[in-house]
């Protein structure tokens, strides 16, 4: 636990409202105070970031304190963003007659669905190809786990779609002129649509700008998904609260993960009430706590985690965010293996 | 043209032809799977690469047309996807 921060990239993941943002930003506030250069990331929809530092945060990424900077993904922006860029690429690559149709069936794209989804995605990897650049440490306050994992699981059904349509692409180009090879002496080929397709020169250059354009997207994912499955490079952390749903969350969540060969690399059991409460009410809440704690570290067993108490006022602000980090940086130094 | 370079075009055109057509079927069959696979989705089964790979459409639009005619449709038989 002690190289959590060493880490260039980390996922922090979760039910939604266990405190998933509180401890993204303490852990990015207090890798930051250590000199490591820190980009905090919200993929939520519903992002928080700004309100728990108390500032605007957009699109773009804002310095909030010394090597600290955060964005929030705009994920709308980012769809619109992406079917631009595609048009965009369309103008060289289509005959002009050609404009309107491409653009009615870009913009069908753009709200087809999962495109949101997607476009998130992309960004994502685009983040995560700054940690180790401009960033040291790259911190994701990721959304509720089953949208993660969905995220997660992406770049390996995309790398095989995009291989098959381009090894698909190479293929055809192949054949096509293995065709030409054996065309008879001094004779062009012949005049059927799909032949012209292939002996354009000019089409052939087209086709091979498209491979081009979709090899890069696919290398992006690639290597997004290499750092991702490399424990030294990237890890997750599971925050979750002594209660009944978040566990079974997190359970789900580790199963999943776990498939993908993504290290959970620990977890944050957030909120914990002190053990010297009194009267029936806190006593009864305290026995429910100790059943879970202990359900816990049954069904973790072998992970390593560290515990944060539940507070007596919400976390808001840099100053309350670095003193949860040091409450962190001490659970860190004495954490124990489940 | 020379007895012998005739003769030679002929020696070159037996070896070829029964080739140029095998292959000619081979990458139409391959033609048919790219858009198999493509159109799919438009048929129910989704594509979860299909956002980052809609530089396709060009190809798609162009070979569509040789496609539905192979296929013995006159015309377009997607309502969301014109073509002649």
């Amino acid at each position: 636990m002690t190289r959590l921060l060493d880490l260039r990239i980390l996922f922090v993941g979760g039910k939604g409202g266990v405190g998933k943002t509180t401890i993204a930003s303490s852990l990015a506030l207090l890798a930051a105070s250590s000199g490591r250069r820190v980009l905090i990331v919200s993929t939520d929809p519903a992002h928080s970031l700004a309100d728990i530092f108390d500032k605007s945060i957009g699109d773009q990424e804002v310095s909030l304190s010394k090597n600290l900077w955060a964005l929030e993904i705009d994920s709308d922006r980012e769809a619109d963003r992406h079917i631009s860029t595609v048009k965009q690429n369309m103008k060289t690559l289509v005959a002009p007659k050609m404009y309107a149709e491409i653009d009615r069936q870009l913009d069908l794209a753009r709200y087809s669905p999962g495109a949101v989804e997607a476009a998130v995605l992309e960004r994502v990897a685009d983040l995560m190809a700054a940690a180790g650049t401009r960033y040291d440490l790259v911190i994701f306050d990721t959304a509720p786990t089953g949208h993660t994992v969905r995220l997660l699981s992406l770049p390996e059904i995309i790398t095989a779609w995009t291989a098959g349509m381009l090894n698909h692409q190479d293929r055809s180009k192949r054949l096509g002129s293995l065709l030409d090879g054996l065309q008879k002496n001094g004779e062009e080929s012949s005049d059927s649509g799909m032949m012209d397709f292939l002996k354009n020169d000019s089409k052939n250059q087209r086709n091979e700008e498209i491979s081009r354009i979709l090899q890069n997207r696919r290398d992006k994912f690639f290597e997004a998904r290499k750092s991702l499955t490399d424990p030294r490079a990237a890890g997750f952390l599971l925050v979750l609260n002594p209660e009944r749903l978040p566990i079974l969350e997190s359970k789900k969540a580790f199963d999943v993960l776990s498939r993908f060969q993504i290290e959970i690399c620990g977890m944050v059991i957030n909120r914990i009430l002190p053990s010297d409460l009194t009267g029936d009410f806190l006593r009864s809440r305290l026995k429910q706590q100790s059943h879970y704690m202990e359900e816990i570290s049954r069904e973790f067993s072998g992970v390593r985690s560290i515990s944060v108490p539940l507070l007596e006022r919400d976390v808001y602000g840099i100053g309350m965010l670095e003193n949860v980090g040091q409450i962190l940086s001490t659970a860190i130094s004495s954490s124990e293996i489940l | 043209m020379g007895r012998w370079k005739r003769w030679l075009h002929l020696a070159d055109e037996f070896y070829k032809a029964p080739y140029r057509g095998a292959i000619a079927r081979e990458k139409r069959d391959q033609e048919d799977l790219f858009m198999l696979l493509v159109f799919s989705e438009l048929m129910g089964v989704p594509n979860p690469a299909s956002y980052y790979t809609l530089e396709l459409q060009p190809i798609l639009l162009e070979n569509f047309h040789d496609w539905h005619t192979r296929m013995g449709m006159e015309k377009s038989p997607l309502d969301n996807f014109r073509c002649c």
